[in-house]
């Protein structure tokens, strides 16, 4: 998943900036009218940048530029397996009956608070070398937990069919319409990508940070940690 | 070596295998001793399944992570190849280095992982998507249309050069292909006054991913289908423009391949007005195809030549590597 992820986005921000998306009137010194080649210029100058300084951002942030028949083949290619990973995905839970443990609850706005509090106060207290227990479990996830990955579940379903509210409009115009038009749909499938990239990184940082057991419980699938008030 | 009963490490339950890229989040140290289990009372259809904890002897629990890891790594190392098989050239050579680049990519063709296999898969992808969108073709489904209102700034996206207004003097549109056998040619006056004027508030869509709102009026290319029918063999419409320039101003004619079932649309237009007003040399003046239901490369502007033909005709941007069907 992540690595199609990945691929998805490096080649969807090609076709987003195969039209320069940021403009201002042109600059007679520069001949620029784009705002991004005017920050990669920048960023350039500062790092002895060596590649084409104008290119700098979509260099970074993509697959380079003049690249849009190649990014829209490249889409279409990891679109479909992304596709067929989430409803393996999805069978994957009805069948096991861990979408139980992702449904949001009652008593999650005061848990994630509490999360929030404990998060907040792990790296200070720990300077201050003073205890600081975390929040009692009660399910599987903590409130946190639940509402990322909850929402991740939603991001999927939503980035798919704004996709193709966007790609079939016409022949899908009941779903262009659910997104109100063509133009709210690229904002949605926009908005998707950058909550996958705020999660993905958070995500494997604070595994690793939990320790062993929660990254071998990534690849494994399970937990030798047992809590206290396990029955 | 016999194992010992204390040997042994408990785990949550195994359900959890359904979903093993979740973290599980455990926090209280393993107990000295397992309390009593208590009755289970009935459970909500929603509510969480207790994580039971089992006992599994460490050494088998050692090699099933050991394998489980080891397959991980062979998923990890073949996403690795499989990025470098499908990333364009000029970025991993940016990001390697062109030296290292070259060996590598010659490593990878050693194995099947060649420029030729990727342009194979690529276009593959490409025509499964192309195969899709026919599936999902209904020539009955109308284009959503707008209010006059609703009216957005249209681009100019004249690839290359726009060309200057002379050539509209001797601008005429010559159609072949014709169940009549004949060549016929016409002036925009013809067109004009033979055929019906139809208004229209689409949305034209970029392949770039822009888009605009634009009120077109024009003749139907259904209209004009039925009073020059093409010969009864033809599948397909090769439509021409002389007039365009590429960026350094030579000439550089643009050709779409247009399917007939697209021409007979009923809100596929010639279209001789946008705004109410004829047609601005920027976006095709006198005469531009309007088809609605494919995005805007095949909206050819400033057409000068229709030609009838039985088998798909070249088109510009599928030589560029582009899909063929580019339909919305």
């Amino acid at each position: 998943m992540v690595p199609l992820l990945l691929g998805l986005i490096a080649s969807g921000l090609s076709i987003y900036w195969a039209a320069p998306v940021f403009l201002h009137p042109r600059d007679a010194v520069t001949g620029s009218r784009d705002y991004l080649v005017d920050v990669g210029r920048a960023i350039s100058n500062a790092t002895r940048y060596t590649g084409d300084p104008r290119y700098w951002v979509y260099d970074h942030f993509g697959l380079g530029p003049r690249y849009l028949a190649g990014a829209l083949r490249l889409h279409w290619a990891l679109a479909y397996p992304f596709m067929l990973v989430g409803v393996l995905y999805v069978l994957g839970l009805a069948l096991g009956g861990g979408w139980r443990a992702l449904l949001p609850r009652r008593s999650d706005a005061g848990d994630a608070l509490r999360m929030m509090r404990y998060y907040a106060g792990v790296i200070p207290m720990a300077v201050l070398r003073r205890p600081w227990p975390h929040p009692p479990m009660r399910f599987k996830y903590n409130a946190l937990q639940r509402a990322a990955y909850f929402g991740m579940g939603v991001c999927g379903v939503l980035v798919v069919l704004s996709g193709w509210a966007m790609h079939k409009p016409v022949q899908l115009g009941w779903l262009e319409r659910m997104f109100v038009n063509y133009d709210v749909a690229r904002i949605v499938h926009f908005g998707c990508m950058l909550a996958f990239a705020g999660f993905i990184v958070p995500h494997v940082v604070l595994a690793i940070a939990d320790g062993w057991d929660t990254v071998r419980s990534m690849v494994v699938g399970w937990s030798a940690r047992v809590r206290k008030d396990a029955p | 070596v016999t194992e010992e009963p204390e040997d042994r490490e408990r785990t949550t339950a195994p359900e959890e295998t359904v979903s093993p890229e979740e973290p599980v989040a455990a926090e209280a140290p393993e107990p000295a001793e397992e309390p009593v289990a208590p009755k289970p009372a009935p459970r909500a259809w929603v509510a969480e399944a207790p994580e039971d904890p089992i006992e599994i002897p460490r050494r088998r629990l050692a090699a099933q992570t050991r394998r489980d890891f080891l397959l991980f790594g062979a998923g990890l190392v073949a996403s690795v190849a499989g990025a470098w098989w499908l990333l364009p050239d000029r970025t991993k050579a940016r990001l390697v280095g062109r030296a290292a680049h070259d060996r590598l990519d010659t490593l990878a063709a050693r194995v099947g992982l060649s420029r030729a296999n990727r342009e194979r898969a690529l276009n593959g992808a490409l025509t499964f998507d192309d195969d899709v969108a026919e599936a999902l073709y209904s020539k009955n489904r109308r284009v959503r249309t707008y209010r006059r209102s609703d009216v957005t700034p249209l681009r100019n996206n004249y690839n290359g050069q726009t060309p200057g207004p002379e050539y509209l003097a001797t601008w005429s549109l010559q159609v072949s292909g014709l169940a009549s056998g004949t060549t016929e040619r016409f002036r925009i006056d013809d067109l004009l006054r033979r055929f019906d004027l139809h208004e229209e508030v689409t949305r034209l869509v970029c392949v770039e991913g822009w888009s605009a709102v634009a009120w077109w009026g024009g003749i139907r290319f259904v209209d004009f289908l039925a009073a020059f029918p093409p010969a009864p063999d033809a599948r397909w419409a090769a439509i021409r423009s002389a007039v365009n320039l590429d960026l350094a101003g030579r000439p550089d004619p643009y050709y779409v391949s247009i399917d007939l079932g697209t021409a007979q649309h009923p809100q596929t237009l010639l279209a001789t007005h946008l705004g109410g007003r004829p047609l601005p040399v920027a976006h095709g003046a006198p005469l531009r195809l309007l088809a609605p239901v494919k995005l805007g490369l095949k909206n050819i502007k400033a057409m000068t030549e229709i030609v009838y033909t039985a088998t798909e005709p070249p088109d510009y941007w599928n030589e560029r590597g582009y899909s063929k069907y580019d339909g919305l």
